[in-house]
C-alpha cells in the first residue's frame, strides 16, 4: 500500500505546484492524476498570469482590482495574500525557465487585460499554461527522489480515519483495474472545475468536478457554488477558447450592424471590462436580435497588426484556422460566450486547509475565495500557484508533525462493491451514461448561463435529480478492467451530478445578481441582504446551507462601473 | 460522409495485435477524426462490443495526449494533432489505415494507446533547472534579448506527444530532446547546468534504446508544434562542447561541473 507524507490528488498547476512545495520541505508526497501531468487542463490557460511588478504598479491596485471584478464577493484577506505574493511567485517560475515574454530591451513585458487598472499580465505568447507546466513538469522531476508519480490513476473516494481527519484516498488503477488504498497524513486535491457538467465548455473532457465532489462527499463544505463564469469569446459549437489576450491587444467586439457595442456597457474599459459584465453584453445583443443568425456577435481581431499577432496570438491563428476555417488577420470570428471556470468550489483557508483536517483544497477546485462572483482574467494560473504552494507547504509541516493514521481498510471494500455493482448492471436496465452526459450538459447551458431565472433553474434542479435517480441504473458495456473508460465515464457522471445539484440548489437560494450570477427575476445586487457567501454541506437529502461572512479588510463594497 | 477503417485492435501490452475493418457513414465533414471515433465506438458499444481505446483530453490540439497513426502519419495528414485532423480532409469513400504511434520505445498498452513514459525518463535525467538563484533578485537583472527568448519558446512549445519518434525511420527521440535542451540551454537560468544537463538527457535517450538521427527530417514534418530540426543541430553542438569539457576536464584543464 502506497503511503506518503502529503497526497495530490491532480497534477495539474496547482497539484504539481503543492507537490513540490511539499518536496522542498523534505517530506515525501505521492502525486495521483488520471492522466499524464502536463496532459492536464491548466495546459489551456492561454493569456497569462498577473502580478504588479512594475514599478508604478502596487499590490493594492491588483488586490482592489480582484475584489471589483469579483462583485464584492471575494474574501479580501485571500486576495491580499494572492496579490502580494504574486511578483516573487513570477520570478520563481522566470527561473526556472518559462520564457515569458521580452520587450526590445530584454525587460519582461506584460500585457493589457479584462477589469485590471494596469497592464500587468504576464505571458508566453498565447501558450502560457502549457509553458508554466512543462517547466513546473521538469522540476517534478528533480525531486524523483521524493515525489511518486501515480500518472493514470482514479480516484474514487477519500479515505476518512475513525477520528474524522483525511487519511488517504481509494484509488483504481486504469490501466488494470486494480484498486489501492494510499494512505497520506494530508490530502491536497487540486483536480481543477467541474466544466463538463456543460456543453459546450471550454474545458477538457477530464473537468469533471472530481475533487468537490469527493470533498462534498467526505463531509467538506462547498462554496460559491452557484458562480459559475462564461467566458465572453467561444467558438460557436465546440466551445474552443479564443484567449482575452486578444482584446488585451485591442481586438473588437461587433454586433451584426457593425457596432461596437461594448461602449453602451462599459464606456470606459469597453472589450476589457470583466468578464461577466462582457458576456453580459454579448448575450443582450444576441438575445435582442443585434447578433448574427448563428447566435454569435463578432470578435475584429483584424484591428491587431499582423506581425503582432503571430507574435502573441499564434495559438489563436491556428484556432481560427483549424476550427473555424477563418485567418483572424483578416476577417473576424464569430463568438459567444461559453462555459469557462468554476468560481466556486471546497471552502479552504488561506492555507488551503478544509473544515476536515488533513484535507487541503488548491486550484480551481478550491473556493478561498480569490474570484468571488468573478474571476477577472490571469488570475486563475496566479491562484494555482500561490494556493498550491501554500497548501503544499501548510501539508508538510503537518506531515513533518504527525503520524500516520489507520485508513480502514473498509473503504476499500466498500469503493469495490461499488464499482463492482456498476459493471453488472444488466444492459438494457436504464439509460447509457453518454446519454445522461448529454443531457445535463444542455440543461445547465440552457438554465445555469449568462441569464438565470428562478423557473429556469428549478427545472434544472429537476432535471439533475432526475438524471441523479437515472445514473442509479445506468448501465455500460465494457466489463473488463484493462483502460475501462466507461467504468470512468459512470463515476465521473456521479460527481458531476453532485456538482450541478450544488449550483442549482446555491442559485436558486442566492436571490440577487452578483458577478456572474445574474438573476433577470432580481436583477440588482443587494448587499444588506446577500454580501455573505452560500455554504453547503451534504445531508440525507442533498445539499444543506449555511453562510459565512465575505471578509473585508480596507475595500468596503461599492457600485460596479467599468 | 462514408469512411471504411481498418483500425488496429490489441487487449493489453504485449498481446497480438490485429487490424479489424470497421465501416462507418453519415460522418459530418466537419466532425474531428477523434469525433469520428466517438461515433464509431458509440455504434460498438450498443451492439455488445468493446470500444476501441484511445487517448485524448483536451481535443484543441494543446495537451499532446493523441497519438494516432493515420494512413502511416502520425497524426494525419495536415500536421497538426490528431484532434485537429477534420473528416473532411479525406475523400468520400476513403479507407482508413489507423495504427497507434510506432515505436519499440513506445509499448503499446491497448489498441492505439501507447506507453510513452521513455520520454519522461529522458526529462527526469536532467531536463530542468536546479541552481538557485537567491532571494529576491531584480525582476529585470538579466535582461534577456527578445529573440533569445523567442528562441526558448519556440522549443519549449513541445507537447510531449510522441510524433517524432514515431515518424522516424530510426525511432529516433532527438527532435524531442533537442527542444528540451535548447529551450533551456539557450536561457541564462539554464546555462549553468547545460553541460551536465546535455550528457545526462542524451544518455537517457540511448538507454531507452530510441535510434540516432540520420537527417531523415521525417520528425519536423509531422511535429504539430512545427519545432525546426535545427534543435537537433543545437543538442549536437551542445553535446560535442560538453563532451570536450568533459575531455579536458579529465585532463585538468578546467573544472567539470
Amino acid at each position: 500500500m502506497p503511503k506518503h507524507d502529503v497526497l495530490v490528488i491532480g497534477a495539474g498547476l496547482a497539484g504539481q505546484r503543492a507537490a513540490l512545495a511539499a518536496a522542498e520541505q523534505g517530506v515525501s508526497v505521492g502525486i495521483v492524476s488520471k492522466v499524464h501531468p502536463v496532459r492536464s487542463h491548466s495546459n489551456a490557460a492561454q493569456g497569462g498570469i498577473n502580478a504588479a511588478l512594475e514599478e508604478d504598479d502596487s499590490w493594492e491596485s491588483h488586490a482592489f482590482d480582484t475584489i471589483k471584478g469579483s462583485d464584492y464577493l471575494g474574501d479580501q484577506d485571500a486576495i491580499e495574500v494572492m496579490c502580494r505574493e504574486a511578483p516573487d511567485e513570477l520570478l520563481r517560475l522566470e527561473h526556472i525557465g518559462v520564457t515569458f515574454h521580452r520587450d526590445e530591451a530584454g525587460r519582461l513585458g506584460p500585457r493589457a487585460f479584462g477589469g485590471a487598472s494596469a497592464a500587468r499580465t504576464y505571458y508566453v505568447a498565447d501558450i502560457t499554461g502549457q509553458a508554466i507546466m512543462h517547466v513546473l513538469y521538469e522540476q517534478m522531476m528533480k525531486f524523483a527522489d521524493r515525489i511518486d508519480r501515480y500518472e493514470e490513476w482514479f480516484v474514487t473516494a477519500l479515505v476518512i480515519a475513525d477520528d474524522g481527519d483525511c487519511a488517504g484516498a481509494v484509488t483504481r488503477n486504469i490501466s488494470d483495474g486494480s484498486m489501492e488504498v494510499f494512505e497520506a497524513k494530508s490530502v491536497i486535491l487540486a483536480t481543477g472545475g467541474h466544466g463538463q457538467m456543460y456543453r459546450p465548455t471550454t474545458n477538457a473532457l477530464i473537468c469533471t468536478g472530481d475533487g468537490m465532489a469527493l470533498a462534498y462527499r467526505a463531509g467538506a463544505e462547498l462554496m460559491d457554488m452557484e458562480m459559475i463564469q462564461y467566458h465572453p469569446t467561444t467558438l460557436a459549437g465546440r466551445g474552443f477558447l479564443i484567449t482575452e489576450g486578444a482584446r488585451g491587444e485591442g481586438a473588437q467586439l461587433l454586433n451584426a450592424r457593425g457596432e461596437r457595442f461594448m461602449e453602451r456597457y462599459a464606456p470606459n474599459k469597453m472589450e476589457l471590462a470583466s468578464r461577466d459584465v462582457v458576456s453580459r453584453a454579448e448575450q443582450t445583443e444576441i438575445d435582442e436580435g443585434r447578433g448574427f443568425e448563428n447566435g454569435t456577435v463578432a470578435l475584429d481581431i483584424t484591428v491587431v497588426p499582423r506581425k503582432r499577432i503571430h507574435e502573441a496570438l499564434r495559438e489563436i491563428v491556428l484556432v481560427g484556422r483549424d476550427f473555424a476555417g477563418v485567418d483572424i488577420t483578416r476577417e473576424p470570428i464569430h463568438i459567444k460566450p461559453g462555459n469557462h471556470y468554476a468560481m466556486g468550489g471546497v471552502k479552504t483557508d488561506t492555507q488551503g486547509q478544509t473544515n476536515i483536517a488533513g484535507l487541503y483544497a488548491a486550484g480551481e477546485v478550491a473556493c478561498v475565495s480569490v474570484h468571488g462572483g468573478n474571476r477577472l482574467g490571469a488570475n486563475s494560473l496566479l491562484d494555482t500557484l500561490i494556493f498550491g504552494r501554500r497548501a503544499g507547504e501548510d501539508a508538510a509541516r503537518r506531515g513533518k508533525r504527525l503520524k500516520f493514521k489507520r485508513a480502514s481498510k473498509a473503504a476499500l471494500a466498500d469503493e469495490q462493491a461499488r464499482i463492482a455493482a456498476i459493471l453488472d448492471r444488466e444492459r438494457g436496465s436504464g439509460r447509457r451514461i453518454s446519454e445522461l452526459r448529454a443531457e445535463l450538459g444542455a440543461t445547465m447551458d440552457q438554465h445555469l448561463a449568462v441569464f438565470r431565472d428562478e423557473q429556469g433553474m428549478a427545472t434544472a434542479l429537476d432535471v439533475v435529480r432526475r438524471l441523479k435517480h437515472e445514473a442509479k441504473t445506468a448501465y455500460i458495456d465494457d466489463r473488463g478492467a484493462v483502460f475501462n473508460q466507461d467504468v470512468l465515464g459512470a463515476l465521473e457522471l456521479g460527481f458531476m451530478l453532485d456538482c450541478a445539484e450544488c449550483a442549482c440548489v446555491a442559485g436558486l437560494h442566492r436571490k440577487e445578481s452578483r458577478g456572474a450570477h445574474y438573476r433577470t427575476d432580481y436583477p440588482e445586487r443587494n448587499d444588506a441582504e446577500w454580501l455573505k457567501h452560500i455554504d453547503l454541506s451534504l445531508d440525507t437529502e442533498g445539499p444543506e446551507i449555511t453562510y459565512s461572512d465575505v471578509t473585508i479588510t480596507q475595500w468596503e463594497p461599492a457600485e460596479r462601473t467599468y | 460522409m462514408r469512411f471504411a477503417l481498418r483500425i488496429w485492435r490489441q487487449e493489453d501490452r504485449g498481446a497480438e495485435g490485429r487490424f479489424e475493418r470497421y465501416e462507418v457513414s453519415d460522418i459530418d465533414p466537419e466532425a474531428s477524426f477523434l469525433e469520428m471515433l466517438d461515433v464509431l465506438n458509440e455504434r460498438l458499444v450498443s451492439d455488445g462490443e468493446r470500444a476501441i481505446a484511445f487517448d485524448s483530453d483536451c481535443r484543441e490540439g494543446i495537451c499532446g495526449a493523441c497519438s494516432l497513426t493515420i494512413d502511416g502519419t502520425p497524426h494525419g495528414p495536415r500536421q497538426v494533432t490528431t484532434c485537429q485532423v477534420f473528416m473532411r480532409d479525406f475523400p468520400d469513400g476513403a479507407e482508413l489505415t489507423v495504427e497507434p504511434f510506432r515505436s519499440s520505445s513506445f509499448p503499446v498498452l491497448r489498441d492505439l494507446v501507447t506507453d510513452r513514459s521513455a520520454l519522461d525518463r529522458i526529462v527526469e535525467a536532467g531536463g530542468y533547472v536546479s541552481v538557485g538563484t537567491g532571494p529576491k533578485p531584480e525582476p529585470n537583472a538579466v535582461p534577456v534579448h527578445p529573440e533569445v527568448q523567442e528562441a526558448a519558446m519556440d522549443a519549449a512549445i513541445c507537447i510531449g506527444c510522441g510524433a517524432c519518434v514515431a515518424a522516424c525511420p530510426n525511432g529516433a527521440a532527438m527532435l524531442f530532446t533537442g527542444a528540451k535542451v535548447t529551450h533551456l540551454n539557450l536561457l541564462p537560468q539554464g546555462e549553468p547546468e547545460a553541460d551536465h544537463r546535455t550528457r545526462a538527457m542524451v544518455r537517457q535517450m540511448d538507454d531507452e534504446g530510441f535510434g540516432g538521427c540520420t537527417n531523415h527530417g521525417e520528425c519536423q514534418v509531422v511535429c504539430p508544434q512545427e519545432i525546426s530540426i535545427k534543435v537537433i543541430g543545437e543538442l549536437n553542438r551542445d553535446y560535442r562542447k560538453a563532451m570536450v569539457h568533459k575531455l579536458r576536464a579529465r585532463r585538468g584543464s578546467i573544472k567539470p561541473q
